[in-house]
This record gives C-alpha cells, structure tokens and sequence, in this order.
C-alpha cells in the first residue's frame, strides 16, 4: 500500500508531467484563458490517462507488438470520444468553450508517455493510479495557470467579478495581455523557475 | 500464445475495432436526444437574450426548462418569409419546432454567397426568391412587440451568427452575437454586454430604407451616425459583423418596412397564398 | 486569393504554435539546434499537406452530418460526426507509417535524415490539431483546407527554426540556474509569441 501511495504523490508535483517531465503542454495552454473550462479539462484528461493506462494494462499481455502504438491509439480515442460525447450532453457550454481541444486529449504526450513507461509493464490497479496522479499533476498546473490568466486578464474568477469596481473607478485596468496566448507560456516559464529553485533548497 | 503471428494480428484488430465501434454507436445514440436538447435550447437562449429575456438562465438551476418555459411564453409566432417580405408559413403553436425554428440560416448564407458571385440580375433575384427568412416575434414583459431577425456570415476563422430585435418603430431593441472560432479575447469579444449593448437603440429602418450600420476602429463612433466602435484588435470579425448585417437587413427590407409601416400581418391575416412547402434543415 | 490569405494567416497569425501551443512537445525537445529543427519541421510540413485534404474529404464525403447521402439519399439521417477524432487520428497514424516504410525502401539518405523524426509526428498535437480545425472552420474548398495545411507546417517550422536558433545562442548567456533549459524556453516562446501578435490583422 506504501508503494501505491508513492506511485500517486510523486507525480503531482515532484515529477510533474509539464513543469518537470514537459508533456503534454500542447493542449494545456490554450484552454487556461478562463478556470472552469481549465479545470473540466484537467477532470477529462486525469479520467483518460488512469482509464486508457489501466485498459491497456488489462490485455497488455494479448496485444501484438507490431501494432501497438496503434492499439494504445485507439483506446485512447475511444476515451476521449465518451468524454466528448458526455461533454456534449451535460455540460454543453463548457464543451463549446473547450472546443477542439477535447479531440486533442488524443495526442496529449503524457497519456501516450505513460501507457508506454507504466501500463504497458505493470499490472492494472497501479496503472490507474500512475494515470490518475499524472492527469491530476496536469490539471494542478492548468488551475495555478487559468487562476492567474482569469484574475489578472478579467479581473473575474469561475467568471464572478473579484476585483472592486471601485479599483477600476481608481484607474485600474484588466490586463489584457493575459488573455493572449504568448502570457500562458511566460507564466509556465516562472511556474518552472519557483519549482525548481525550490526543490535545490530542499536538496540542501 | 504467439501474439506475433499475422493471423493473430489480423484477427485482433478485427475485434479490436468491432468493440471499439460498438460501445461508441451505443453511447453516441444514447446521448443524441440530450445532445440535440441542448443545441436547441442555445438557439432559443440566443433569440431570447437578444430582446434582453430570460436573463436568469446562467443562475437558474434548470436551465433547459426555465429557457423553454420562457421560450413559449414570450415568442408568440415564427413566420417564415422571403426576401419580398410576403409570409410564406406562420405558426403559433409549439414553435420550438417551427418551420422557422428549423429554417437553417447557414444554408440561407450559402445562397448569399451564390447571389454574391453572379453578376446576372436576372439570375440574382432568382437567387433571392430561394431564401427563406425567419422571424419570431416576441411580447416582451413591457407589452411591447419584437420582431427577432436572423443573421449569419462568416467571421475571420469560421462562422459568426446574429440576432436582432427591431421594434415597431424601425429601432433596434437588442441584439446578440455568437462565433464558432473567432480568436478569444478578440474578435471572441463579440458576444460581450459591451460590444452587443452598443446596437441598442440604432435605427434600422427609416423612410423605407435601410440605415447602415458602420463599425469604426479607434473608439470614435459617434452613437448619432449609427456607428459602432469596433473591437481592438479584431478589425476583421467587426467588419464581418458589419457585413453580415448589411447582407440579411437588405434581404428582411420588404419585411422591415410592412413592420414599420405597421402592416406587419398578425397571426390573424392570410398567409400569403404563394405558400410552398418549406424546405428545413 | 482566398486561399493566399488563409495561408499566409495560418503563417504568422494563427500559428500553431504560438496562437494554440499545438505540436509544444516536440518543439520543446526537439528545437536544441538548427539542423534537427529543419528536419522535423520538413517532416511536418509534408505530413500536415497531405493528411489535411485526406481528412477534408473523409470529413466530407462521410464524416458530417448528412454527408452520405452521395451513397443514397435515405442516409441524409446518418451522422458520424462521433467517429471524426478516430478516424483523423488513423488517417495521420497510418500515412505517417506508411511513409516511413516508402522512404526506407527507396531513399535511404532521406530517411537517414527525414526517418528519425516520421514516429513523432503521429502524435503531434499540431498535425491532429489542424485536421480538427478544418473541421470545426468548415473550409469551402479542397484547396483551400490544402493551403491551410501547408500554411499550418510552415508556420510550425518556422516557429521551431527560429527557437532553435535562439537557443544555439542562448548557452553561452548568463542565466539564473533554476531558469535554465525549460524554463528560458518556455519565456523565449512567449516573448516570440508576443513578437508574432504584430501580424494580427493582417489581411491580403
């Protein structure tokens, strides 16, 4: 049970799929403009990673070599293809938002990376919660990222305004430079930069 | 057991793919109805929000119901008419499934977009005659009468789609706008209370013809001219909302003008007699 | 012109990189010099130029709403929108395979130089990312989704050369140490992104 425990906290945050592993950023980025949309994404792709590793991990033993990449493939669509489907229908407007970033969940590194480095080796249970800490290590970051993109670009957050009208009527201003793409990339950028010289203190 | 055997394979991804393909038919058919709800209720969330109604559907638990409920209180008609202003189906009866409500305008915009390269005059207004415009008129809450006009175009990265609330007097009451792909936080900036609030209140219609609307960069609209500051930034996507509403407001005119002029038929008059069978999605 | 305008956007104002972080991954560990970085860069423009009009046709002819009904007209009910992230993805996956197995047979030294970087492109975001936006912008023409493929690859090889480039030279710089490699990265990039928002608006 010790190793379970350490199999699901390593991945949040020591080895942190994007600031430490860089995976999977193609898709984070561009869905922190706002929390919500932030968040449903990290909960679909957390679902997919543990599900795809745990389901390749069941037949691992029955796949054929030679076609294995496009087993892991197909497996992962179809996850994602639910996850789209149930979007759809219970939380249209968030899907709207998440757009064609749900299908790209398909080609997100780290689902792939950790069927092949975990799922495809070890047994099932494990492989469920390597897949569910990484997601969850993922959409850790996607929240710090979209809270920032959301307080700083808006001024809301989950979109209820937080900063005082008062501050505007002061001459405060959204900074709309948040929104665009370009501040995603320079916020990781410090994300990566605290981490790091944390984790060299703590070495010392 | 040899997994690398070609039958062996071969056989594999047949199942492989049959199971795969089963369990996503069952759950795609399983999901369409509610699916198909929701595509619906956005539409009648937009043609409500544009006359300023069902305000409360972000807050309001149930949304889809409180979205219908108010749907079937406030719009009491949906006519269909064509580009001569003559009412080709009106209907009063559970108008979310109306003719009108059916009407596809992406279908309409691609007879636009036909009408746009044919340099025949003839072959123009036989183009025209096609198109079949909606219109749900709607009792507002302060006993006024809306008529709600569709628009659709297309944007910088994909299609942008309108709704127009015009009062009796050839003013616009409210209107709403909606993108599939714009870019966010540019020409996404659309659908904002700021953008969509400046169209309140422009004059549509006046002496018979049509008053356009024009988008200037820079903030500099001046309200009286009936003009309408563009959003920075996405200069494109404001001049397809320009664009866009010059092309359906010449087509709904003929309409606009019997409205103004307030013969505007209620459900009580005729259907034109040219009535057709009305081509839906 | 259309068709210029749409590529030329897809260039500098939509590019894949910097407007969506679509193909991060493999920009990021793929761009420490100049000359891998112009291999996988070629690679993806040819994969993107040919894959986008084989998924603009199979979106067409099959997959969309009522898009059967070139087979016969009582199948205009038929939506297999729910099958479109699959088949894209077998669609990449497949060509992307068989064209290694090509070059292999036939030209060694391109695939001693082109081979290397052929798998990592069935899983880059950026080339699944371009079939799903095709779909979703619903492109008038088969030339024109072609152009917004080929604009797409450009954009993307253009984005990985010039960040290459800078981080040839950016090793002999002083930075903070928890900074370097990724973190200075990730910073170059969004002050690159910030550079490439000046095309915006740009309109042929």
């Amino acid at each position: 049970m010790a190793m379970d425990k350490k199999i699901f906290t390593t991945p949040i945050i020591k080895s942190n799929p994007i600031t430490v592993l860089v995976l999977g950023i193609c898709s984070a980025l561009a869905v922190t403009v706002k929390l919500e949309p932030a968040i449903v994404m990290g909960i679909s792709v957390t679902l997919v990673t543990g599900l795809s590793s745990f389901l390749i991990s069941l037949i691992r033993k029955t796949i054929p070599n030679r076609i294995r990449i496009i087993v892991q493939l197909v497996v992962v669509a179809m996850f994602v293809i639910l996850i789209s489907e149930f979007l759809k229908a219970y939380v249209y407007d968030v899907s709207k938002q998440l757009s064609v970033y749900v299908g790209l969940i398909i080609t997100n590194c780290i689902i792939m990376g950790r069927i092949e480095a975990f799922g495809l080796t070890e047994k099932p249970l494990p492989s469920l919660v390597d897949g569910l800490a990484n997601g969850l290590g993922y959409g850790l970051i996607l929240v710090i990222v979209a809270f920032f993109r959301e307080l700083i670009g808006s001024g809301t957050i989950f979109g209820l305004q937080v900063i005082p009208q008062s501050f505007y009527d002061a001459g405060y201003m959204n900074n709309g430079l948040f929104i665009m793409p370009p501040m995603a990339l320079i916020l990781i950028g410090c994300l990566i930069w605290i981490q790091r010289s944390f984790q060299k203190e703590e070495k010392k | 057991m040899d997994t690398n055997k070609n039958t062996y394979t071969v056989i594999y991804t047949i199942v492989m793919v049959a199971i795969v393909a089963t369990i996503l038919a069952l759950v795609s058919m399983g999901l369409k109805d509610k699916q198909q709800t929701n595509i619906k209720v956005e539409k009648q969330m937009n043609i409500l929000g544009c006359a300023g109604l069902a305000k409360d559907a972000k807050t309001v638990k149930d949304r889809n119901t409180y979205v219908q409920d108010e749907f079937k209180k406030y719009i009491t008609e949906a006519l269909v008419v064509n580009s001569d202003g003559e009412i080709l189906k009106s209907e009063t009866e559970n108008l979310d499934v109306s003719d009108a409500f059916k009407v596809s305008t992406a279908d309409q915009f691609d007879i636009i977009r036909k009408m746009d390269g044919v340099q025949d005059e003839a072959e123009k207004e036989k183009l025209a005659k096609q198109i079949q415009l909606p219109v749900f008129v709607c009792q507002t809450p302060e006993g006024e009468k809306n008529y709600i006009l569709s628009g659709y175009g297309a944007g910088l990265w994909g299609p942008i789609w309108t709704y127009i609330a015009v009062k009796e007097d050839g003013k616009i009451a409210g209107a709403l706008f909606d993108h599939a792909s714009e870019t966010p936080g540019l020409g996404g900036e659309i659908v904002t209370d700021k953008f969509r609030s400046q169209f309140t209140d422009k004059v549509i219609l006046e002496g018979g013809e049509i008053v356009p609307i024009t988008v200037v960069k820079g903030g500099a609209a001046n309200a009286e001219n009936n003009e309408i500051n563009a959003i920075s930034g996405a200069t494109i996507t404001s001049t397809a909302v320009q664009k866009m509403i010059s092309n359906w407001m010449d087509l709904y005119k003929p309409y606009l003008q019997k409205i103004v002029s307030g013969s505007a038929p209620a459900q009580t008059e005729a259907v034109a007699e040219t009535e057709e069978t009305i081509k839906t999605e | 012109m259309e068709a210029l305008n749409i590529f030329v956007k897809s260039i500098f104002v939509d590019n894949m990189i910097f407007a969506y972080f679509l193909g991060m991954c493999s920009f990021l560990a793929v761009s420490k010099n100049v000359k891998t970085a112009i291999g996988l860069g070629v690679a993806v423009i040819f994969v993107l130029g040919v894959t986008l009009p084989i998924n603009y046709l199979l979106n067409k002819y099959l997959l969309s709403p009522g898009s059967l009904t070139w087979i016969s007209p009582s199948l205009a009910e038929v939506d297999l929108s729910f099958l479109s992230f699959i088949i894209f993805i077998a669609v990449i996956a497949s060509f992307v395979q068989l064209v290694e197995m090509v070059v292999e047979k036939y030209s060694p030294t391109l695939y001693s130089s082109l081979g290397i970087f052929l798998p990592l492109i069935a899983v880059n975001c950026a080339i699944l990312g371009a079939s799903l936006f095709m779909q979703q912008r619903a492109f008038p023409s088969l030339g024109i989704a072609t152009c917004y493929g080929l604009g797409s690859g450009v954009g993307w090889f253009l984005a990985i050369v010039s960040i290459a480039a800078i981080r040839e030279k950016i090793t002999y710089s002083n930075v903070p140490k928890p900074l370097q490699g990724l973190g200075i990265t990730f910073i170059i990039a969004g002050l690159m992104a910030i550079a490439f928002m000046g095309f915006m608006g740009i309109n042929i």
